[in-house]
């Protein structure tokens, strides 16, 4: 009996600093985010000290009227847009990564950015702008083929009622590539002395649109749905790492769980991407980078990841806006610049690869 | 005494090939048995259909009178649980996460895992002799190690018939004496358990009584004492007569090393 409760207290330190460790980490990554944004609304041609946006935002103080129209009309919808989008595509990433048990996978494993360029293709080069809700042509057709492709993926790959994970990723990679490359032909139908294409080469590089706050509005609904329908499914995804078969004989149901990663996912990606057009590496890269501060437990990695995805982007996007001012940068180049490095670090600094 | 599980004409075909043909079988509470037979005879089939995520072609299989067909899965999980011969992990679970897993079939949509849920984790990992091991990643645990995490898992769905297959594979000759020990222990705890073994001299002792299976022929159910005899063993195995006494040589010999 006595050995018992010293056992019991034994327990005790190992499940607290791991418990801790996670709020430390979502309350410096909170407080990182929130400065994040105010740094990133005084950056740009018309400087806004961070000290006067802070007073403005807890009621006090005042900004000229520039000023005013400046941070509520450009700079913030856009900062609050490369946040929803860092956040959407960390969280795909991590689902997507559970789903295949593979640390590799991203949110576009499965097919969502071909359909997506081909949308966004047709956009540019063969319909008039039209806006629906603020999103233009571009935007939309874009997140309509990335929803159209996985359905397309998800129906090919499905025999007898099961959808084998092999299946998916290569139906995935083969309707991605020839659902994008199918879009060159509509290149040919560009009159417009190459504005059109530097159009469609700035969106496939990944650049943040510059929203309306209806257009934040919906997208940050889609998201709130997204995040929400995420949490019951990561404990789902644990079990699933076990591998398919232990996963149904503990009773998860293999085949709905992998319906919802895939629906939610992809509405994720598919609104990222009407934002942000292709952003590399950040899905990939963020829940990496926390796996290796937390663990692999999916439940104690969502919150953080939406987190990190989303200080991550604002960073990035406020350093792509500002680097080369008065030009810009395309936020998805320099996600691939700082993205590509590091990841090739952790492959080599993990001996077994990034399989631990 | 009723049966936990009863198999009831069951058949059961890969393709064109039957594994299990009018298989009328019951294992009670309390019992230990060991699934013999040669490579392929279908000891993992039978194992499945126990556990419900195979379905028999024909007949029915029955967990406490009740058709395991029309259960959940996740209800069946909380009487039987299955522990695989191999399993990959492709992270870094620590042993507590893995065997946290083995809580799945209790826990509700929402909401995390409660005092009573842990309380189940620990008693798994201390009758298994894992509590130590449990902030331990647990790819990075040694095969014995493993298997009996793996068991912890089991053990952590509170299940009354415990299917183990092939728990020996890959053990060495000490951790397999640690094993026949912790099956003992779980059967005094009162759970049932089939295992499959392909290790003939470790049965005698520990399980209550043999199935044997080969390929094409019913399956044969007796004692250890009744089945493990060279003229049984020596067609169901299909060995020729001239291995045999090399073959029992050397299972007495690992029997009298070990003792």
């Amino acid at each position: 009996m006595a050995g018992e409760v010293t056992e019991k207290r034994a327990s005790a330190p190992h499940q607290w600093t791991q418990k801790h460790r996670q709020r430390w980490l979502l309350a410096i990554l909170s407080a990182s985010l929130v400065l994040a944004v105010l740094v990133a609304a005084g950056m740009g041609a018309v400087h806004v000290p961070v000290w006067l946006l802070a007073r403005k935002l807890i009621g006090g103080g005042s900004l000229s009227a520039d000023q005013g129209i400046i941070l509520f009309t450009i700079r913030l919808p856009r900062i609050f847009a490369s946040l929803l989008v860092g956040a959407a595509l960390s969280v795909s990433g991590l689902l997507f990564q559970g789903l295949f048990r593979n640390p590799l996978a991203d949110p576009y494993v499965i097919g969502s950015s071909g359909g997506a360029v081909l949308g966004a293709s047709i956009g540019v080069f063969l319909l008039p702008p039209v806006s629906i809700a603020g999103f233009g042509t571009t935007a939309l057709l874009a997140f309509v083929g990335a929803l159209g492709s996985i359905t397309l993926v998800y129906w090919l790959a499905r025999v007898d009622g099961r959808t084998p994970v092999v299946a998916l990723l290569l139906a995935g990679f083969a309707v991605s590539t020839m659902l994008s490359y199918s879009s060159y032909f509509l290149e040919v139908l560009d009159h417009d002395f190459g504005t059109g294409m530097r159009v469609l080469a700035s969106w496939l590089h990944g650049t943040i649109a510059q929203p309306t706050w209806p257009q934040l509005a919906i997208v940050t609904l889609m998201l709130a749905i997204g995040f929400a329908g995420s949490v019951p499914l990561a404990r789902n995804l644990n079990t699933l790492a076990l591998g398919e078969e232990y996963a149904m004989h503990l009773g998860l149901s293999v085949q709905k769980t992998r319906i919802a990663v895939i629906v939610i996912g992809s509405i994720l990606t598919a609104a990222a991407v009407a934002l942000g057009g292709l952003i590399s590496f950040v899905g990939l890269i963020v829940p990496h980078m926390l796996r290796m501060v937390l663990g692999p437990d999916h439940v104690r990695l969502l919150p953080a990841t939406a987190l990190l995805g989303a200080l991550f982007l604002v960073v990035a996007d406020t350093v792509a806006r500002t680097a080369i001012a008065p030009a810009e940068l395309p936020v998805g180049v320099l996600t691939a610049l700082i993205g590509g490095p590091f990841f090739l670090y952790l492959l080599r600094k993990t001996k077994q690869g990034v399989m631990s | 005494m009723k049966p936990l599980i009863e198999f009831a004409r069951v058949g059961f075909a890969y393709g064109d090939r039957n594994i299990l043909t009018d298989l009328d079988a019951s294992v009670f509470e309390n019992q230990c048995i060991a699934v013999v037979g040669p490579n392929g005879a279908g000891k993992t089939t039978l194992l499945r259909l126990a556990a419900g995520t195979l379905a028999p072609a024909c007949g029915e299989v029955y967990l406490k009178r009740r058709n395991l067909q029309s259960l959940k899965q996740r209800e069946i999980a909380r009487s039987v649980a299955f522990v695989p011969q191999n399993v990959e992990v492709p992270f870094s679970f620590t042993v507590e996460q893995f065997v946290e897993q083995g809580r799945t079939p209790f826990l509700r949509m929402f909401g995390g895992l409660s005092p009573a849920d842990y309380e189940a984790m620990r008693r798994a990992m201390e009758l298994t002799d894992t509590w130590s091991l449990r902030s331990r990643v647990f790819n990075q645990l040694s095969g014995g190690e493993r298997q009996r995490v793996k068991i912890a898992l089991g053990l952590a769905q509170q299940p009354q018939l415990l299917l183990l297959d092939e728990p020996m594979q890959h053990l060495d000759i000490g951790r397999q004496f640690e094993m026949i020990d912790l099956i003992d222990l779980l059967r005094r705890e009162g759970i049932a358990i089939v295992a499959s073994m392909h290790d003939l001299a470790l049965i005698e002792g520990t399980f209550s009584s043999v199935w044997l299976m080969s390929p094409d022929k019913p399956i044969r159910q007796g004692s250890p004492q009744e089945i493990l005899r060279p003229e049984i063993l020596e067609i169901a195995f299909n060995c020729l007569p001239h291995h045999r006494p090399r073959l029992l040589e050397r299972m007495r010999d690992r029997m009298e090393h070990a003792l």
